[in-house]
């Protein structure tokens, strides 16, 4: 039941998104560590040191046009490029092909979650009991989510991937897990009492098997 | 005009007794009135912080249940963001910004008294909840409808809550109309725009942001309370209303808010770097460029705070929102080349200064990456991104406001701060920071959401919060050898004298602290560091 640890991706969605996820850690990180070494070499290169001219004004130069144009621009070609790989992610993340295998309606509520799948069986379980979400491996599932009171958010962090449920709006997504496995789900926008206990577990199960709990698995 | 009449003495002297300050209209009064007011709400809301650190450091914490948690983090966001860290801002902006100018005040002195008031009571308005039957406001600082609607949240705190922030949003936007008129008119001469120092320039730019943001929220909460009390469903989707519409409102606001509560710092960083640098302020055009390009910008981003509600055009707000990057990297490049090739020196400000660099930059990495959807739609609502906030508000403005704090100190109250206790401060609060927010991005990205007040007991959770638990109890420590060194300063000190760091603004070159009217005479002013030119007359003025 434990959170299986990004980057070993859990659904097909998830591999683009762990590798968004990548990318901006590393860019992030490498802009990161030449800025604080910029920052740091100063710091220890022109430290006034003991018994140094105290008297004596450093040079006091004030700008220097190239640099600082140098500096503007390169980070925004940094940024556009940052934003076609992560307008691609998402769209590909996003996409919804014009038929899915299965399709789910989930409903919100304080706190609990309904998952009715069409044709199929209805689970519904509250905190005290929290329903489960069945999956079928290497098929694509579409999530129609909404709320029935105030706005929640279907989490699933092994998925990399939320989306808000809210009242008066249905929002529809694409999971197609690509890995076997019981996985956690939790409400992520905090909702009241019972926020923090409003969770779901997601079962994925190879096709067959899906097939055959879908028939006869309603509660 | 009677002030050719008025009595010499009472001029030099004025009145000191708990009356004066109560009805001051003086605006370095209500300047240390705000930082201490400010400070205040900073310790209720920090006080706040450590009770819930306290009750997660264990997965199944019993310090405090579900209800009082909720109310705990309201109430913490909600002081710290409304009752601290912007008005702090306001505060030294009420303070410096005529002394900056070489102005003897603010341009509307009663009205400028008249925030500061509204500000006070309306904090106290939002805590008033807590003494209420139902307990105070529990919807979180975000207080989203429909959650914060009757149905859910009928209790009388959530109202107070609104007026409370009513208050202040109404005190924020008169501060912001007296700094602007006040830069604008009463520069004295010599002081053109282009030689404005930058915490001024900083400050006309969050208080454009004002104009625009803090309306918005105005409305939103006015239409939460019609929805409350007088019939009103613009945020019930069963009677037509909108959810999504509270938010759009909120975060029209918010994300301005986010500047509000930085750009003020990003001007305090840019006046101490220098200082302790001996240099002047490296790619001022540039700085003053930035600044309004990051306001500017900063009113389309909203929507990146909703990215995950399918509701609205994701790529538009992501890109806006990756610019904000471009003019928030010229300032850090203008800060490093402000200190290259310099002479630096490392008191307490300038300790915090550099602090600030080392965190704020982490917060800025972190929100290009929460700036990209993909990431958002894992980072959203967990510690990831309570961890990102935190490096720009905690590690970024807090660590300004106690840079600030050092600085200014004497020029506001004529002694300094003592340097070895301020040392012991930085290093404190800057080790307890970064051991009690770091952890947090690896809580989000296991998967913990943020505003629970219980977590699984799996995998690292448990250590990374055991770990933030003892860094923030680390930071409190930090606090109360502040508050310590602020006692002991106070009953036994020397003057500090009119310029004790060797400063550029004109704030130092009036005596400490100032006179009733701010100066007695005042240099020539020919650059954006009068006074440093009036220390070198061998050398060359700029500009």
């Amino acid at each position: 039941m434990h959170a299986q640890t990004w980057p070993e991706t859990a659904t097909t969605q998830a591999s683009v998104l762990a590798s968004d996820w990548a990318l901006f850690t590393y860019a992030g990180l490498a802009v990161a560590a030449l800025v604080w070494g910029l920052i740091l070499f100063a710091i220890l290169r022109w430290r006034r040191r003991p018994g140094g001219e105290a008297g004596a004004l450093p040079p006091q130069f004030r700008t220097n046009n190239p640099l600082e144009i140098a500096w503007t621009v390169a980070p925004l070609l940094i940024v556009c490029a940052l934003f076609v790989y992560t307008y691609r992610a998402e769209a590909t993340v996003e996409a919804l092909p014009p038929t899915a295998d299965a399709t789910v309606d989930v409903t919100a509520y304080r706190w609990g979650w309904t998952f009715a799948y069409a044709g199929g069986p209805r689970v519904d379980g509250t905190a005290a009991a929290p329903p489960q979400l069945v999956l079928p491996l290497n098929e694509t599932t579409r999530l129609r989510l909404t709320s029935r009171d105030v706005t929640h958010s279907f989490w699933v962090p092994d998925f990399l991937f939320k989306k808000d449920a809210i009242p008066g709006q249905v929002n529809v997504f694409d999971l197609r897990p690509q890995r076997a496995g019981t996985f956690i789900g939790r409400c992520a926008q905090f909702c009241g009492l019972d926020h923090a206990l409003m969770t779901f577990s997601v079962r994925v199960v190879p096709a067959p098997e899906y097939a055959r709990w879908a028939r006869g698995g309603a509660r | 005009m009677s002030a050719a009449s008025a009595p010499v003495a009472a001029a030099a002297s004025p009145r000191n007794d708990l009356l004066s300050w109560l009805t001051t209209t003086d605006h370095k009064r209500i300047g240390i009135l705000y930082l201490v007011a400010s400070l205040a709400y900073f310790a209720v809301a920090g006080a706040l912080a450590l009770a819930i650190r306290t009750q997660l450091a264990h997965p199944a914490g019993t310090f405090v249940g579900s209800h009082e948690y909720a109310q705990l983090f309201t109430l913490h966001g909600t002081g710290m963001i409304f009752l601290f860290v912007a008005p702090f801002a306001f505060g030294l902006a009420n303070f410096l910004v005529p002394l900056q100018i070489g102005a003897p005040d603010m341009a509307f002195p009663r009205l400028n008294a008249t925030s500061f008031w509204l500000f006070l009571f309306g904090g106290m308005v939002v805590f008033a909840g807590t003494a209420t039957a139902e307990g105070g406001a529990a919807a979180g600082w975000t207080s989203y409808a429909p959650l914060s609607e009757i149905p859910v949240s009928s209790g009388l705190g959530q109202d107070l809550w609104i007026v409370g922030v009513l208050l202040v949003s109404v005190a924020t936007i008169l501060t912001a109309i007296n700094v602007v008129t006040t830069v604008f008119i009463y520069r004295a001469p010599g002081m053109t725009m282009w030689r404005l120092p930058i915490f001024t320039w900083e400050m006309v730019a969050t208080s454009l942001l004002v104009f625009m943001a803090f309306p918005t929220l105005a409305a939103d909460l006015l239409l939460l309370f019609v929805d409350r009390h007088l019939g009103g469903h613009a945020f019930d989707p069963a009677r037509g209303g909108s959810a999504i519409l509270y938010q759009h409102l909120f975060w029209f606001f918010g994300h301005p808010e986010v500047y509000v509560m930085i750009l003020p710092y990003f001007g305090v960083i840019s006046e101490i770097v220098p200082v302790f640098s001996r240099k002047p302020i490296f790619g001022y055009t540039g700085l003053v460029l930035a600044a309004f390009a990051i306001a500017g910008l900063s009113m389309g981003v909203w929507a990146h705070h909703m990215f995950t509600t399918g509701a609205v055009n994701n790529p538009f707000f992501s890109f806006v929102s990756f610019l904000i990057a471009v003019p928030t990297g010229v300032k850090f490049f203008n800060w490093i080349g402000t200190m290259w090739r310099g002479s630096l020196t490392f008191p307490t400000p300038m300790l915090f200064a550099v602090g600030f660099l080392l965190n704020f930059l982490l917060g800025g990495v972190t929100g290009v990456m929460v700036a990209s959807p993909p990431i958002d739609f894992h980072a959203h609502d967990s510690y990831f991104v309570v961890a990102h906030m935190h490096y720009v508000l905690g590690g970024g403005s807090l660590f300004a406001i106690f840079a600030a704090l050092f600085f200014w100190w004497p020029k506001m109250f004529g002694y300094r701060l003592r340097e070895g206790l301020g040392t012991w401060c930085f290093w404190l609060l800057f080790v307890g920071f970064n051991v009690t927010f770091f952890p947090m991005h690896f809580m989000g990205i296991d998967g913990m959401a943020r505003r629970v007040y219980t977590y699984a007991d799996a995998g690292a959770l448990p250590l990374l919060n055991l770990i933030a638990t003892a860094g923030s109890y680390l930071m409190l420590a930090g606090v109360l050898v502040f508050a310590w060194n602020v006692l002991l300063s106070a009953l036994r000190h020397e003057p500090a004298g009119d310029d004790p760091w060797q400063a550029n603004s004109l704030e130092w070159a009036t005596s400490s602290p100032p006179p009733e009217h701010n100066f007695e005479r005042l240099p020539p002013i020919r650059s954006e560091r009068p006074v440093f030119d009036a220390r070198h007359p061998e050398l060359p003025t700029k500009r």
